[in-house]
C-alpha cells in the first residue's frame, strides 16, 4: 500500500466519526518499487491530498524530507522526491491504528484488511429503517 | 454453448439465513473458492468502462468498488485508481499485477467522504440480497465521491439479449447463477464443481430509481450494454475548481 492510498483511508468502526483520520502507522516494513516518473500527473494529483495528514504520516515512518506546507513554487526536485515517497514507497507489513477508538487494521503483503466484525460495523439497513421512522 | 439453467433464489434454499449470511454463502465464499478460475475469464475491459476511465482529467484519483482481479485499475496511466473488494483472493490477484487493493465491504467503505474524483462499481451491486442493502451500497459509492464528480455503475439485467448464454425467467429477479469449474481446472479431485452465486437481476429503470432516491445524484447517461444496465451519474454539489485544469 502506498501513502497516497493511506491518505484516503479513515476508521469506519460504528460510531467512530471524529479524529478517525489519518490512521497511525505502526511496525511498518517498507519496500521501494520504482515506477516511471510522470511530473504532470503528479502535479495534477497533488491538490487532492490532505497534505497535513500526508506529512504527519510520512514523519511517523521516518520520512522527514518534506515541507510542512506545500511550497508555492513546485520544482522538479520537489516532485521527484514526492514521487519516491508517494508512489514508490510501499508499506508491505504493518498496522494502522485509529487515534480515536484504537481499532487496528492489519497490512499484510502490501494489502490492508479493512473488514470489521458485526459489532464493529455500521448496520446500514438498520440505520435506514431508523431514518424512515423519524 | 448450451443454456445454463438458472434456479430461483427461493425461501426454501435460504430460510434460516440472515441477509449477510446469504451473501456470505452465495457470494463471498463462492468468489473465494473460484477466484483463480474467475480471474482467468475476466480480462477484457468493457468499452464503455474503458471510455469512461480514459475521459477523466489527468491526476484524477478514483475508486473501483468491487474491483475483482483489478481488470480496470491500470487502463489509464494518467489517473490513479484504488481497488477494493470483499474477496481477499481476488485482491491478492489484483495486487500481484501491481495494483492497489484493499479488502473491505462495500456496505461500509473505509474511505473518507468526498475523497475521490470518480467512482466505478462494475457488476457488484447485484450481489446484495435486499433493496436496503443495495441502496446502502449505492449511498456509499456517492459518499466517497467529490461533489460534481461522476460515478459509473453496472449491474446485470433481467432482460437478456438473444445472444446471451443465460436465459432468465422474466418474473424472477432473485436467482442463483451457477459458476462451473471444469474437471480439468479443479486440481483437488478432478471433478466438475458447480457453485451457485446469488444475483438480483435489475429491471429496466430499477438502477436509475435506486440512484435517484439517494437525492444527491443526477443521472447523466443510462443505457443497456451487453446484458447489463449501466448508469453514469453525477454527484450533486459544485465542482471543485481544481477539477478543471
Amino acid at each position: 500500500m502506498r501513502l497516497v492510498v493511506h491518505n484516503m483511508l479513515q476508521c469506519h468502526v460504528k460510531g467512530c466519526n471524529s479524529n478517525n483520520f489519518p490512521l497511525r502507522l505502526f511496525d511498518v516494513e517498507l519496500e521501494i518499487h520504482e515506477i516511471e516518473f510522470n511530473p504532470q500527473f503528479l502535479q495534477s494529483l497533488l491538490p487532492k491530498l490532505d497534505w497535513n495528514a500526508f506529512i504527519s504520516t510520512a514523519n511517523q515512518i521516518g520520512i522527514t524530507s518534506l515541507p510542512q506546507t506545500l511550497p508555492e513554487e513546485i520544482d522538479e526536485d520537489f516532485l521527484k522526491n514526492l514521487h519516491r515517497i508517494l508512489f514508490e514507497t510501499h508499506i508491505m507489513q504493518g498496522k494502522m491504528v485509529c487515534s480515536n477508538c484504537s481499532h487496528e487494521y492489519p497490512i499484510k503483503e502490501g494489502i490492508p484488511n479493512m473488514l470489521l466484525n458485526e459489532e464493529e460495523a455500521e448496520e446500514e439497513a438498520e440505520v435506514e429503517a431508523e431514518a424512515e421512522e423519524d | 454453448m448450451s443454456i445454463t439453467p438458472i434456479k430461483a433464489f427461493t425461501e426454501h434454499d435460504t430460510v434460516s439465513l440472515t441477509d449477510d449470511k446469504k451473501e456470505q454463502k452465495y457470494v463471498h465464499d463462492v468468489y473465494q473458492a473460484i477466484a483463480p478460475h474467475f480471474s482467468q475469464t475476466r480480462y477484457k475491459p468493457w468499452p464503455v468502462v474503458e471510455q469512461f476511465l480514459n475521459s477523466l482529467d489527468i491526476g484524477s484519483i478514483g475508486a473501483d468498488i468491487g474491483c475483482g482481479n483489478g481488470k480496470y485499475l491500470g487502463i489509464n496511466k494518467n489517473i490513479y485508481m484504488v481497488g477494493s473488494d470483499r474477496s481477499s483472493k481476488l485482491i491478492e490477484i489484483s495486487v500481484s499485477r501491481g495494483h492497489e487493493g484493499i479488502i473491505c465491504d462495500a456496505l461500509n467503505l473505509p474511505f473518507r467522504s468526498e475523497c475521490f474524483d470518480f467512482v466505478i462499481s462494475i457488476a457488484v451491486i447485484h450481489h446484495f440480497t435486499t433493496f436496503e442493502r443495495r441502496f446502502a451500497a449505492i449511498k456509499e459509492l456517492f459518499r466517497i465521491a467529490r461533489p460534481g464528480s461522476y460515478i459509473l455503475i453496472y449491474v446485470w439485467a433481467l432482460e437478456q439479449s438473444n445472444e446471451a448464454r443465460r436465459k432468465f425467467d422474466k418474473e424472477q429477479q432473485d436467482v442463483f447463477v451457477p459458476w462451473v469449474i471444469p474437471a480439468d481446472k479443479n486440481n483437488q479431485d478432478k471433478k466438475e464443481i458447480i457453485y451457485n452465486r446469488y444475483y438480483h437481476l435489475f429491471k429496466k429503470g430499477e438502477l436509475d430509481e435506486l440512484i435517484e432516491s439517494t437525492g444527491i445524484a443526477q443521472i447523466v447517461k443510462t443505457d443497456y450494454d451487453k446484458d447489463n444496465w449501466y448508469v453514469i451519474a453525477r454527484k450533486e454539489g459544485s465542482e471543485n475548481e481544481i477539477d478543471k485544469k
